[in-house]
């Protein structure tokens, strides 16, 4: 071939160089010159041969791509995208997480430290936490509909069953994917959500010995910690992507072989849409479906920047800490479903089902040989599987904290204005809005409506753990009558329409006191007078403490959707 | 597929645009930032502080309000933190004093961490067998630190020329104060309680009974072996220097063995004492019984 001197020579500068570009731009396309990609853009017919075939021909990325797709498979129904969009988020994810791993260290002494270092010392760096973050959950949600979809359209049956197989192991790794992600910043979240997690390996139904090395492996020592963090860090950056990458290419290869599956009333169960696509339905890769996937990439990136930035915000809690237990520890919502459980069966049960639940998952479809895809015949499996959803939304809903075990009623009024960890009503209030003085629950503060409606949420949280006995003449509004239960001790506990472990006409106040120039302290002081014996306390409790320091920026973090004050 | 094209392009545009808006404000948000960690860190610290350290060094830090477990008002064993000394300007006297050579973030670290051999102060880090994490101790030490304010530190503790010897100090008059102190007699009563107020009992024990100092010298007899420690000077003037002076006189008798140099008694009661010059007067009186001497 000529060089680029040669050709200025020949045909001049002009007419040299768009020759030079056309060649550069059909290697990059594997096949298509600039013409080409012109006229597919404009809507015209190619020309013979396709050069719109030929980069599935000769690129590697084309070629993992069928060069047309039935174009029924092309609309919104049946697939919703979202099998594209799993692929998608696993892509998202990718970029993210090795963006991430630039500025982390798997070690307790230094992870933690490393969250709050992206935050505030890497430009752009809780865009990017965001982004990882609300992508795993969105990859979760994602991956779970795209599977109840296939399952709904029947899909799954045959020649796809092993697709469906595959598919069930990739929402399994998403999931734990998503969760091994869960521990790495090293705060009371990651720490206490692994921890419960990790009591469920203890409490499988297998040989304690067996169990206990599990535990082992899995927590890489006697405890949690240094050896726990760096081997669920592995997890997460190695041993968990390759093993979704093998499933996902296998899956993928599936998905191709035997085409993606047509609404079920166009499609009788063994056909196959690959080999056999009448060429009047054809949509071609190149363009349409290509700027489809470029459409979407550009929107869903679009709504994930903008929801990371604006609407959603990666937590991030206090340093992880072995001896104090945070109140009302949950799992992930995506997995608040066994926590659920939990609650129906003993632990032993709960986590012997969870696998035998995959299991059936994955062999479903070689047992449930029905002839027809059609909805109007499927309607005992259709039923199953709402009922299932339904199920696992409830046990959702179960696992949620509203079902907790409750504490004392004096800590349960602390965790919901003032808890441990996380923004909440009370440390939410801006700085300048937490003026030192002493404040009754539901007190209205002119010129203070921050804290008038902490107060407000205080005056709630009193209202739902307290009773009265003798009418309450001091309030202005009345709490339930208090109900009167005798333990077998002797002991009397009182109780109110919501709850059996009421505080009988108490006193309760907020006090704000000055403890540094920049800092106040928050105090929750609590007094119940024993109604059997006046001279003593049923509680006296001032052990809520909060402090509130004037940068520490919470009223910010209370911007977000997803932070509850 | 044009309106395809022409809503990715729109929407990678205005991605493009979410993210530039992002970077301009990239630069206030970091700042911001830096102030939160600081400010959690804090916080944290202050939890910390009031579970562990308030009980010895009082709960604003000034080593004059202690409480113990059941609420009861006992004598602050620990040194002042919220103190012009230990905060103010780049080397307070109390970086100078034990010879550190790095910052006061630095020696206040070092102190949670390792304690302070001969004192009761313990090791907190759990590295040297305390219970605590080294977040944590950065927490504290950010709290410690977060006292030096600009009225702490445009407000230096008075200070008094205090005279060589104690004969001196019991005629002259200070003018530095106001109003302008003269001595009186000392009075072992109240030599007593300022004694006790001090905490001073926290290292050298009860001068009544032999062998309940923890760290320093037994001073039940220093009326009579102060007299013989420094040629050509008085128990009283012994005493006297070594309250305002520690570094001047090593003793010889410390629990366990020779006591170290520099001495770790806090050489801060010469403006302690500064408040209230009479304490001076008193606690002589109660120490050295006969051997003060009073005109």
């Amino acid at each position: 071939m000529a060089t680029i001197f040669e050709q200025i020579s020949e045909m001049g500068l002009k007419q040299a160089l768009i020759t030079k570009a056309d060649e550069i731009t059909e290697r990059i396309t594997a096949g298509m010159n600039i013409s080409d990609i012109r006229g597919a853009l404009r809507g015209d017919e190619p020309r013979r041969p396709n050069p719109r075939l030929r980069p599935h021909a000769d690129g590697f990325w084309f070629h993992i791509r069928p060069s047309f797709y039935h174009t029924e498979v092309t609309h919104i129904y049946p697939t919703f995208r979202l099998g594209w969009l799993s692929t998608f988020m696993m892509v998202w994810e990718t970029i993210t997480g090795i963006l991430l791993m630039i500025f982390y260290t798997p070690s307790p002494l230094i992870a933690y430290g490393n969250m709050w270092n992206i935050l505030s010392n890497v430009p752009l760096g809780q865009l990017m936490r965001n982004m990882h973050r609300l992508g795993a959950e969105v990859m979760v949600l994602v991956v779970a509909l795209h599977m109840l979809r296939t399952f709904i359209t029947g899909s799954y049956k045959k020649p796809r069953q092993f697709t469906w197989a595959t598919g069930v192991i990739l929402l399994t790794l998403t999931a734990l994917l998503s969760f091994s992600g869960y521990l790495l910043p090293w705060d009371q979240l990651a720490y206490w959500a692994l921890t419960v997690f990790l009591s469920g390996a203890e409490a499988a139904p297998a040989p304690p010995a067996f169990n206990q090395n599990v535990l082992f492996i899995l927590q890489g020592g006697p405890a949690l910690g240094a050896g726990g963090l760096l081997r669920w860090y592995l997890f997460h950056v190695l041993l968990l992507p390759l093993l979704l990458g093998v499933f996902f290419f296998v899956h993928y290869y599936k998905v191709i072989l035997h085409g993606i599956s047509l609404p079920p009333s166009r499609e009788e169960i063994g056909e196959d849409t690959a080999k056999r696509v009448p060429k009047d339905e054809r949509t071609y890769f190149t363009p349409d479906i290509l700027s489809s996937e470029l459409m979407w990439t550009a929107l869903i990136t679009l709504i994930l920047t903008a929801g990371s930035l604006w609407f959603w915000d990666a937590p991030l809690e206090s340093h992880a800490d072995p001896v104090v237990t945070p109140l009302h520890v949950v799992a992930p919502w995506y997995l608040s479903w066994s926590q659920g459980w939990l609650k129906l069966a003993p632990k032993t049960i709960v986590v012997g089902f969870i696998p035998l639940l995959l299991v059936a998952f994955i062999v479903m479809p070689y047992f449930e040989v029905g002839k027809s895809r059609r909805y109007a015949d499927r309607r005992l499996g259709l039923s199953v599987a709402f009922l299932f959803v339904a199920f696992m939304l409830v046990s959702n809903w179960m696992g949620t904290p509203k079902f907790r075990v409750e504490s004392s009623p004096e800590r349960e009024v602390s965790q919901a204005i003032l808890p441990q960890e996380g923004p909440s009503y009370l440390r939410g209030v801006p700085y300048e809005f937490l003026v030192p003085g002493t404040y009754v629950p539901g007190q209205v503060i002119d010129g203070n409506p921050h804290l008038t409606r902490a107060l407000g949420v205080f005056q709630r949280a009193m209202y739902r753990q307290s009773c009265t006995l003798n009418g309450n003449p001091d309030l202005p509004f009345n709490w339930y009558p208090c109900s009167e239960e005798v333990l077998d001790n002797g002991t009397v506990v009182y109780g109110n329409h919501f709850t059996d472990n009421a505080m009988p006409d108490p006193y309760a106040e907020l006090r704000i006191t000055q403890e540094q120039e920049n800092m106040v302290r928050l105090t929750l002081i609590y007094e119940v007078v024993n109604p059997q014996n006046p001279e003593e306390f049923l509680i006296l409790s001032d052990e809520a403490v909060g402090f509130r320091h004037e940068n520490s920026l919470y009223e910010e973090e209370c911007l977000f959707l997803n932070k509850n004050c | 597929m044009q309106v395809k094209v022409v809503i990715g392009t729109i929407a990678f545009m205005l991605t493009m645009i979410v993210l530039g808006y992002a970077a301009l404000l990239e630069p206030s948000r970091l700042e911001h930032f830096t102030g939160a960690y600081q400010g959690r860190s804090i916080e944290q610290g202050a939890q910390i502080y009031i579970n562990n350290c308030a009980t010895c060094h009082g709960v604003d830090g000034t080593a004059e309000q202690c409480f113990d477990a059941a609420g009861s008002v006992i004598p602050c064993v620990g040194r002042k933190l919220n103190y012009y000394f230990l905060l103010c300007g780049d080397r307070p006297l109390r970086l100078e004093e034990t010879r550190w050579q790095g910052t006061k973030a630095q020696f206040i670290e070092m102190t949670v961490s390792a304690g302070r051999t001969g004192t009761v102060m313990p090791a907190w880090l759990n590295t040297f067998g305390g219970p605590m994490r080294p977040d944590q101790v950065w927490n504290v030490t950010n709290f410690v630190l977060n006292w030096e304010t600009e009225e702490l530190c445009e407000n230096p503790p008075p200070q008094l020329n205090w005279p060589e010897t104690v004969e001196e100090y019991n005629t002259m008059e200070f003018t530095e104060v106001e109003p302008p102190f003269k001595a009186e007699a000392g009075d072992p009563e109240r030599g007593a309680a300022v004694y006790e107020a001090r905490a001073c009992f926290s290292c050298h024990g009860y001068p009544e009974e032999p062998g309940t100092n923890a760290v320093g010298p037994w001073l039940g007899d220093i009326a009579d072996v102060g007299a013989t420690r420094v040629e050509g000077m008085s128990a009283q003037d012994y005493v006297y220097v070594s309250i305002l002076h520690p570094n001047d006189f090593i003793a010889p008798d410390c629990p366990d063995g020779p006591c170290p140099s520099p001495s770790t008694m806090p050489s801060t009661f010469a403006s302690d004492f500064a408040l209230n010059p009479q304490d001076m007067a008193d606690i002589l009186a109660y120490l050295l019984g006969d051997a003060y001497e009073f005109p």
